[in-house]
């Protein structure tokens, strides 16, 4: 026998005892306190990143004006990798295949992240 | 119907419906055991509140089994929590004092026989009784829950069972 058989008597009243509680509004308030704090951690995300956005555009024209300076082997630089890449990505199509990876994946962490 | 373990899977992956499915369900249950365990039924239904928000936030650590274990346990220890910003120590001796609960007159007057019954018993035995009859966890699943050896749940329970029986016979009496 198991020890629950001896007091399933008292359970069965205590059980009663409980489902006299009406669900509905208790779910209601809790559903509502989760849905509550998402859209706080929102917020304060978005807001973070607009902070961030505006500190960023506010150096912009700084970073423009440094660069015209530059040296010009960076374009250079630059337009060579864009090639190479190309360029591999013809040779072997793997490539291409896992950059899709690493873009459906930051794509499914994005979707499926708790708010 | 779908089971507790596939809504907590899909609550883990952000559903929110299948998380108020399953508060739904273990509402009462949750809400029964902190209302026993504080002895009113608004401090109760704050601790039945907190639990489901920190069940909310952890749902990824279930890891299977029975899902009311696992409710129940935080439960218990969001109880624990808010005892111990209360500063008020639970005695695990078996000769533990009886805690009384703070409330009115007018708040037991309608309370039920067996809520009573079970508020006169030492605080060790009230929290063995309320997890395993109440809540209907098994031995090991309250030994889990509270930290407290398998035998002296057993002994608690067994002894809680005893005293509540006796109560209520004698009020059936009278």
């Amino acid at each position: 026998m198991r020890d629950q058989d001896t007091y399933a008597d008292l359970t069965a009243l205590f059980a009663a005892e409980d489902r006299e509680h009406e669900a509905r509004p208790f779910v209601d308030r809790v559903m509502g306190r989760i849905r509550a704090q998402a859209r706080l951690r929102k917020l304060l995300l978005g807001a973070t990143g607009l902070g961030g956005a505006l500190l960023a555009a506010s150096q912009l024209p700084k970073l423009l004006a440094d660069s015209v300076g530059l040296d010009a082997s960076l374009t250079t630089s630059i337009l060579q990798a864009q090639e190479n890449i190309s360029a591999l990505a013809s040779a072997n199509p793997l490539w291409l295949g896992i950059g899709a990876i690493v873009m459906l994946s930051l794509a499914a962490v994005a979707a499926t992240e708790r708010a | 119907m779908r089971t507790d373990p596939d809504l907590a899977a899909d609550a883990a992956r952000g559903s929110e419906s299948a998380f108020a499915e399953l508060v739904r369900r273990h509402q009462a249950r949750v809400r029964g055991m902190a209302r026993r365990l504080t002895g009113t039924a608004s401090d109760g239904d704050d601790i039945a509140q907190a639990t489901f928000l920190t069940a909310w936030q952890k749902i990824g650590t279930y890891a299977g089994g029975t899902f009311a274990a696992w409710i129940c346990t935080i439960c218990y220890r969001e109880f624990l929590q808010v005892r111990r910003r209360q500063r008020v120590e639970i005695e695990f001796d078996e000769t533990a004092e009886i805690i009384p609960f703070d409330r009115s007159a007018a708040d037991t007057g309608d309370k039920m026989d067996l809520s009573r019954a079970l508020a006169r018993l030492p605080e060790a035995q009230r929290i063995c009784v309320t997890l395993c009859v109440a809540a209907s966890l098994s031995h090991r699943e309250a030994a889990e829950a509270t930290g407290w050896p398998l035998g002296t749940i057993k002994s608690h329970v067994t002894r809680g069972v005893a005293a509540l029986r006796k109560d209520l016979a004698a009020t059936q009496v009278a």
